[in-house]
């Protein structure tokens, strides 16, 4: 024994003693004396990948002729990195964020502004999305720039419709087209859903037509669709006890009367995380959901079989998007509002390229941000992420090969009047933390919606003053 | 002053030469960080603008906020549950892992293996465990033998008026459970608990054990009467660890609820750690680890000041 | 304590050792298995513990994963857990018989002043401290930020636990070795040296291994200090297989994962003996 024991240790201690000795770093790519431009992203696995192809091209063209190469980081808990290394004076030169942290570094001036760069290089407003530009500025000035762009819609699961068409029909809905006003989508989601009672007399849910709360990392905008917001730009004030926002969370707060919310949290707790075959709308669990233009991406990655109700992939070349579209268990369609006469409503959500305060290579930094925005290589970013783009204009042959064949929807709703992004609140995910929690209140049923958002209301709002009335101390104070 | 006398001197100078790299170190390390964080719980600071100070701003805000409260709330709640079952648990385990029994070396090291496992890893098995569907607790609850036990507790809590416990439970989901759930996985880190009771028992003179047995004392006795009384101070050293360490809980919850549902598993380092690195409130997040730190060492004085009654020293 | 063998009292202890322990191993059986999955099987409900179809590949393809150097994360970690095992049985021993052999005024409050210092939470002073080793930096010429240094050089100045530790067990060697010693003119280094060092090797032992361990799974301090992927360690490294948007690739993370602590398994495995009895003759009292 004592020999097996010293044997494993001395080998234990070799192996570490050559790694010390002769492990290395195969040493960062060759700069060959250009500029290096360090870039943090988020992603990792697929979508890095892809960032990294469009950084490649970067460094082979653009990068070659004006002595600038980009260096891509994939970095987790990126937030909290930008912010302590900025703070530490040691920040990247380009931070791949989430659009909820435009206001919110801009506020404590923890990017650099750039307008004068943009202006330099011809990027105008005109260019963009408005939704999308509108949300890299703060207070008129621009902070950053789009990475990849995404828009909210209903995705809805065709076979069940067909599967249960009897049941749509009896409540008088047409079950070949996707429900058209939010009143219409309630009722489509009773017909779908599918209970029983156990032996216990508990209810069970096998299967829903819609759940507000699955996904439901759009809860906070929700609003939207009920032609308010939870936020007033006008008058810089929070504005969750607006009867729009009352509304919307007494619809969240119906579902768990209807469904039960025992039964509820029962049925959701089988649903497996979005990156698996057990997604609830990938399983059939959940017959409509509201998802971003990367659901193709998924469903291809993960049941492709959804992807191909009638032919062979290949058969798809060629043809135009809308023949496509017959070969897709799933449609994509606006997420109905519930205000007649307000179509085409969205969350309009983004990435988007920073370059933090203190940051080295500002310029070069922006070089490669410009050229991550120009119209032909955000079409190809943009087309290998599966998302739609965020630029006003876009080729024909985009919207014609894009891997989603309902892209189109996408683009539509991005560019509509009624696209909104994350409100301009410098402590929108503190706001978006706090709204989370009033949503499980009220869907716990543990609160009234009008209680629950007074409350929250109250906090947040004494939050909001007293980061402005700090913000104007300081300001005044240095002047 | 004047009346330290030369050797005083000579060993106070040899002292600090010994303590020299701690001192460097606290001062550096430990005592800069520590005092800027001070000041920080007196200002606005959100880590890229300079610090401003605003005098007791943050402690004033921290009264009135609601999620302050119900954070430290949890937090306490959670190690009231958490601290004597872990305590126990491991005391158990040591005891029993001191027996000369086949594979014990397998044994001891099978026990620590959940403190090495990293923290990814079993939370995500953990919310399988609990899962209210599919989970291995509630499809066991659901056995016949547990099924009746349920129908005994419900009849008791019945005559009690309470309200009875009905099957699947929600583990995670229901803000009822969520906590006690929580509490029940932190029993599975106590490895390094067990292993210093481990240690403390092999202190445990044999020769008192014998002569307790010549006298008659059963197992019972003998571990009532002369194990736990010796093992006093490891008790006591455990349980001040288990102090520093429930009130800091933080990691394995955040994975697996997010502090959810409703903020029922929201403990107090979460709501700090969000403060200082989502919400970007520095000032903020200092206060409130300060609050932390008094906490924590004034519970540990109440530790001590009880240690006197029940902590027995072998040599003194 | 069993000094009568009673085969009926042991079978039970083993049997209840048995379940316990099978209830303790749960972690890291789950961990194996997963390791062994195809990933759309990671998550089936409900679970599989036994992986079908079993694809130990997974441990190949985390091996040659292109962007993730596994030689290297081991070299860096292996950097990071030895500096710090050297320098915190160096200096902690040090400091701790300064504690416990030298009768000097304010030795106490001292000693309670750094019992304290456990008491504070890491994040309290986790970006303080990146301040402090920007300016160390800065006035030493030296970078310390965006290097492996700020994750060993603290350990080489004490730490409280490890001189708590050591400090009880020097308290427990005889004060007439020491007289004796002095007698004989050794000097209180010497002293140290010669007589104390040599006699504590079990404690030595157990802060060396309770050190190597916490650095070898250490997550928040290089997840806070590294940013260049050359430097990372393998706790970070693992991060790789995770991703922020859900895409997780759970089984070659826990393959990772198990390559990652199984040496640290093995080693406690080995030396849990050596382990418990170091501990032991600290007495923590």
């Amino acid at each position: 024994m004592r020999i097996v024991r010293g044997l494993i240790l001395t080998a234990l201690a070799g192996i570490g003693l050559y790694l010390l000795a002769f492990a290395r770093n195969a040493g960062p790519e060759d700069a060959r004396g250009r500029v290096v431009v360090t870039y943090w992203e988020k992603w990792t696995g697929n979508e890095a990948e892809q960032m990294q192809e469009i950084v490649r091209d970067f460094n082979d063209t653009v990068g070659k002729d004006k002595g600038i190469y980009v260096r891509y980081l994939s970095m987790s808990n990126i937030t909290q990195k930008t912010l302590v290394s900025t703070a530490a004076g040691v920040p990247p030169d380009v931070a791949g964020l989430w659009d909820a942290q435009v206001p919110q570094f801009a506020a404590i001036d923890a990017v650099e502004p750039l307008d004068e760069l943009a202006t330099e290089y011809g990027i105008t407003p005109d260019l963009y999305k408005p939704v999308y530009w509108k949300g890299c500025t703060y207070e008129g000035k621009l902070y950053g720039l789009i990475s990849t762009p995404a828009a909210a819609a209903l995705h809805y699961n065709k076979s069940l419709f067909l599967e249960r068409a009897d049941r749509l029909r009896a409540a008088g809905l047409d079950p070949n087209r996707p429900p058209r006003t939010l009143d219409e989508l309630d009722r489509y989601s009773e017909a779908l859903d599918v209970t029983e009672t156990d032996a216990v007399g508990k209810k069970r849910i096998r299967a829903a037509g819609h759940l507000p709360l699955e996904p439901g990392q759009w809860m906070p905008h929700m609003p939207y669709w009920f032609g308010g917001s939870v936020y007033d730009e006008k008058t810089g004030r929070l504005t969750l006890t607006r009867p729009e926002v009352v509304r919307t969370y007494d619809w969240v707060r119906s579902y768990s009367v209807r469904l039960g919310k025992d039964a509820m949290t029962d049925f959701t707790s089988g649903f497996g995380q979005f990156n698996s075959t057990q997604n609830a709308f990938l399983s059939g669990a959940v017959a409509m959901e509201q998802e971003g233009p990367w659901m193709a991406n998924f469903i291809e990655d993960l049941k492709p079989s959804m992807n191909r109700r009638k032919f062979p992939k290949e058969q798809e070349k060629g043809m135009s998007p809308e023949e496509r579209r017959e070969n897709y268990e799933w449609g994509a369609a606006p997420f109905p509002s519930a205000v007649p006469g307000l179509d085409d409503v969205t969350f309009a959500a983004f990435d988007v390229l920073m370059i933090p305060k203190g940051a080295k290579h500002k310029k070069e930094a922006f070089e490669f941000i410009a050229y991550v925005n120009r119209q032909d290589v955000m079409e190809k970013l943009t087309s290998l992420h599966c998302k739609n783009s965020p630029l006003h204009r876009v080729s024909a042959g985009y919207l014609r090969n894009h891997p989603n064949p309902y892209i189109d929807v996408f683009e539509r709703l991005a560019a509509s009047p009624n696209a909104h992004g994350v409100p301009p609140v410098p402590i929108w995910p503190e706001v978006s933390d706090e709204l989370t929690v009033t949503t499980q209140k009220i869907y716990l049923l543990q609160a009234t919606p009008e209680d629950a958002l007074a409350d929250a209301q109250k906090r947040l709002q004494a939050k909001l003053d007293a980061f402005r009335a700090r913000q104007r101390l300081r300001k005044g104070g240095a002047q | 002053m004047t009346s330290f006398s030369s050797g005083e001197r000579h060993r106070l100078r040899q002292g600090l030469a010994f303590l020299s790299p701690w001192i460097v170190g606290f001062l550096t390390f430990l005592l800069i960080p520590v005092g800027l964080s001070f000041y920080f719980s007196f200002c606005d600071y959100s880590l890229l603008q300079p610090p401003a100070f605003i005098g007791l701003a943050n402690y004033r805000e921290l009264m009135t906020d609601p999620v302050f409260w119900q954070s430290l709330r949890n937090t306490l709640t959670y190690a009231a549950m958490a601290l004597p079952a872990g305590l126990m648990v491991s005391l158990g385990l040591a005891l029993l892992l001191n027996q000369k029994v086949a594979g014990q070396s397998i044994f001891r090291t099978v026990v620590f293996l959940p403190s090495l496992v990293p923290t990814v890893a079993s939370a995500m098995l953990w919310l399988w465990l609990f899962n209210t569907k599919l989970g291995l607790i509630n499809t066991m609850l659901e056995t016949p033998p547990f099924a009746a036990l349920i129908r005994g507790l419900n009849a008791v809590l019945g005559v009690l008026h309470l309200p009875g416990v009905q099957p699947p439970i929600g583990w995670l989901t229901d803000p009822a459970f969520a906590l006690p759930a929580l509490a029940f996985m932190s029993v599975w880190g106590v490895g390094q608990t067990v292993v210093i009771y481990l240690a403390g028992l092999q202190d445990v003179p044999k020769e008192l054990l014998e002569a307790s047995e010549l006298d008659g004392a059963n197992a019972g006795q003998r571990l009532w009467n002369v194990t736990l009384p010796m093992l006093s101070p490891v008790i006591f050293f455990n349980l001040i660890m288990a102090i520093i360490g429930s009130l800091q809980e933080f990691s394995g919850p955040y994975i697996m609820t997010g502090g959810g549902p409703a903020r029922a598993t929201y403990f107090f380092t979460m709501y700090l750690y969000d403060n200082a690195f989502t919400y970007l409130k520095m000032g903020y997040a200092s206060a409130m680890a300060w609050i932390q730190l008094l906490l924590i060492l004034a519970l540990t004085a109440i530790a001590f000041r009880t240690s006197k009654h029940w902590v027995h020293y072998q040599t003194k | 304590m069993s000094r009568k063998p009673n085969p009926l009292g042991n079978m039970i202890v083993l049997v209840a050792l048995l379940i316990l322990c099978l209830g303790f191993a749960l972690p890291f059986l789950w961990m194996m298995s997963t390791s062994l999955k195809t990933l759309d099987r990671t998550m089936a409900m409900p679970p599989q513990w036994v992986p079908d179809p079993i694809v130990p590949q997974n441990y190949v393809k985390v091996l040659q994963n292109p962007k993730l150097n596994f030689p290297l994360l081991t070299r860096n970690t292996l950097m990071v857990a030895v500096l710090s095992v050297l320098g915190t049985t160096l200096s902690s021993s040090l400091v701790a018989y300064g504690f416990a052999r030298i009768r000097f005024k304010g030795n106490s409050t001292l000693f309670g002043l750094m019992l304290a210092t456990m008491m504070i939470p890491f994040p309290v002073i986790m970006v303080p401290l990146f301040t402090v080793f920007r300016w160390l930096g800065d006035h030493t010429g030296v970078p310390l930020l965006g290097t492996l240094t700020p994750l060993w050089l603290p350990s080489w100045f004490g730490s409280a636990f490890n001189i708590f530790m050591l400090r009880q067990f020097f308290l427990t060697l005889p004060m007439e070795l020491s007289e004796a010693a002095q007698l004989d003119g050794c000097s209180e280094f010497g002293i140290f040296r010669r007589i104390v060092l040599p006699l504590s090797r079990p404690a030595l032992a157990v802060v060396a291994l309770f050190t190597f361990m916490g650095a070898w799974n250490d997550f928040l301090g290089p997840l806070v200090y590294l940013q260049d992927p050359g430097q990372y360690t393998l706790a970070l490294g693992l991060q790789t297989f995770q991703s922020q948007h859900g895409g997780t690739e759970w089984n070659l993370l826990m393959a990772a994962s198990v390559l990652v602590i199984s040496p640290v398994i093995l080693l406690f495995f080995l030396a849990q003996r050596t382990f418990i009895q170091g501990i032991a003759t600290t007495g923590m009292k």
